[in-house]
């Protein structure tokens, strides 16, 4: 928590410099290279295997770097975790664990509450307000199980909005989610961009990364592009991310044709 | 059938404060166990301590010590074994029960009328707890309560999203390692009174019952220290009352048991009435 020894200019929120990821010798995704400023939003884009989720794991500091350099804030992961806030996709959490959507949201405030104290009234009112900005203070004492997917989606979203993070990484964030959730979705990430968070989120959906990031970081177990979205999802480059495979471009719109 | 009535007696007493202590304790860590699924590592704690109960048996030394150790030592071993990428939980768990009861039982089978200390081990004697017995239990208890209540959020957070845990910097192993040794704990607490087959029931059963009638931790835990308790009365009670009114001897411990299958079997009949479909709130907002 040493203080900032040159106030100007300030770290980008997120520099990765050829990080590589390895388990047992076997890289899994390699020479990621790029940076990501406060307020905007990158898009991983990659087959599945690619190691989209496997950089996420590395940002916040869950698995080691076996070369180059991942900084959050100026620190390492590990010292930067109170400012990340992590979103796991809805569908890895058990269903029928007895916590209601708001004791969900509460959650995210645990790592301020501290060890031994019970979180106060102040953390419930953030909790409230975060629940509230996805659409669901009314469904607040709701069991966490009996919500759609796409609501118990939003209900993560704000449980890292009551986190107040600075960086927040999300896993495939719009799968299996309906028209209203991804809207919802959508709009609390714009938000918490305008707020001044930066956005990362693994997704295969072109179209949403399209709508949800203003930057990309192409990947198949190496880095193929990084760059603003409309000049880095080229054919050329979607190509040689998804193997070559069909593809469109339309206006705004992509699409992959994949197996 | 008068389930008050045999606690006026000095020994009985003791029973009885020793079962309700057990039995809310156990119901309590209980929650923590069935909702992270962990009632294997439970009944490979039981087992992996009887080493421990046998070897201070045969030093002359207070069984609960000996058992302690044992238990520490199990919950260590687990927890790191268990995070060996190539050897895992399941496996980690079936090494340690089986060696560590094997042992016991070479230990024990080299001592004369082995037969009897056996069974006292394997299910308990809860009519014979003395005074020191009873504040051992209520000294292990004590630690295991104050643990559990002071690291009881980050428990809970565990339990429902590891991955989320971490990434919040909490090391999510050294909360594994305090869980398993909660288990341990209650496990050493109630190996005299219940014996090391049976304190798995006294753990799981409450709790699972709890989950069947519960929507938040806070409940299922006062539901699963309340069944826990009240199974604990109940058994000691009950056989109590078969023993002398109609001589039909029942093990105190085993009723105890046998009345906690009951309550849960009696909250399964419970829980589809609760979830009927009209009673999703809100389905329509």
């Amino acid at each position: 928590m040493a203080p900032d020894p040159t106030p100007t200019p300030a770290p980008p929120v997120l520099a990765l410099r050829r990080a590589t990821v390895a388990y047992e010798r076997d890289p899994v995704v390699e020479g990621v290279d790029g940076e990501v400023a406060a307020g905007q939003s990158v898009a991983l884009i990659g087959p599945n295997g690619a190691g989209k989720s496997t950089l996420i794991r590395a940002v916040l500091g869950l698995v080691p770097l076996t070369s180059g350099t991942i900084q959050v804030l100026g620190r390492s992961p590990q010292g930067a975790r109170r400012q990340v806030a992590y979103v796991p996709q809805a569908d890895t959490l058990d269903a029928e664990f007895p916590v209601s959507a708001f004791q969900v949201v509460l959650m995210g405030r645990y790592p301020r509450v501290g060890w031994v104290r019970r979180p106060g009234a102040a953390d419930r009112r953030v909790a409230g307000r975060a629940l509230a900005e996805v659409g669901l203070a009314e469904r607040a004492s709701a069991r966490f199980g009996t919500l759609s997917g796409g609501q118990r989606q939003r209900v993560l979203l704000a449980r890292a909005i009551a986190q107040e993070p600075r960086l927040l990484l999300l896993d495939e964030p719009f799968n299996g989610v309906d028209a209203l959730s991804q809207d919802l979705l959508l709009a609390a990430l714009r938000r918490l961009r305008a707020g001044g968070a930066a956005v990362v989120m693994a997704t295969h959906d072109l179209g949403l990364a399209h709508l949800a990031c203003d930057e990309v970081c192409l990947l198949n177990r190496h880095q193929i592009g990084f760059g603003p979205i409309g000049t880095t999802l080229t054919p050329e480059l979607l190509g040689a991310t998804y193997g070559g495979q069909a593809l469109q471009l339309r206006g705004d719109g992509v699409i992959v044709a994949r197996p | 059938m008068n389930l008050l009535e045999p606690f006026t007696i000095p020994y009985m007493q003791r029973a009885l404060v020793e079962v309700l202590v057990l039995g809310a304790l156990a119901g309590a860590v209980g929650v923590l166990v069935v909702l992270r699924r962990l009632a294997f590592v439970g009944d490979a704690l039981t087992h992996t301590v009887f080493p421990g109960v046998v070897i201070a048996h045969l030093l002359g030394r207070s069984l609960l010590l000996g058992a302690l150790a044992f238990g520490v030592l199990t919950a260590v071993l687990l927890t790191g074994l268990g995070s060996h990428r190539r050897v895992g939980d399941d496996a980690a768990l079936a090494i340690l029960l089986t060696s560590f009861f094997s042992l016991g039982v070479v230990l024990i089978s080299r001592t004369r009328g082995f037969t009897a200390d056996l069974t006292a081990f394997l299910f308990g004697r809860v009519l014979a707890v003395d005074r020191t017995d009873l504040l051992q239990t209520l000294a292990v208890a004590a630690v295991a309560a104050i643990v559990l209540a002071l690291l009881h959020k980050e428990l809970v957070l565990r339990a429902f999203d590891p991955e989320a845990t971490a990434a919040m910097g909490y090391r999510t192993r050294a909360l594994d390692l305090v869980l398993n040794l909660l288990i341990a704990l209650v496990v050493v607490a109630a190996v005299e009174a219940v014996g090391t087959v049976l304190v798995i029931a006294l753990i799981v059963v409450p709790a699972a019952a709890a989950r069947l009638l519960a929507d938040r931790v806070a409940a299922m835990t006062a539901l699963a220290c309340l069944f826990g308790a009240t199974g604990g009365w109940l058994g000691l009670a009950v056989s109590y009352e078969v023993s002398v009114d109609h001589d039909i001897r029942l093990a105190a411990g085993a009723t105890i048991v046998v009345v906690l299958v009951g309550l849960f079997l009696l909250a399964a009949a419970l829980a589809p009435l609760r979830r009927r479909p009209g009673r999703v709130a809100g389905a329509s907002g």
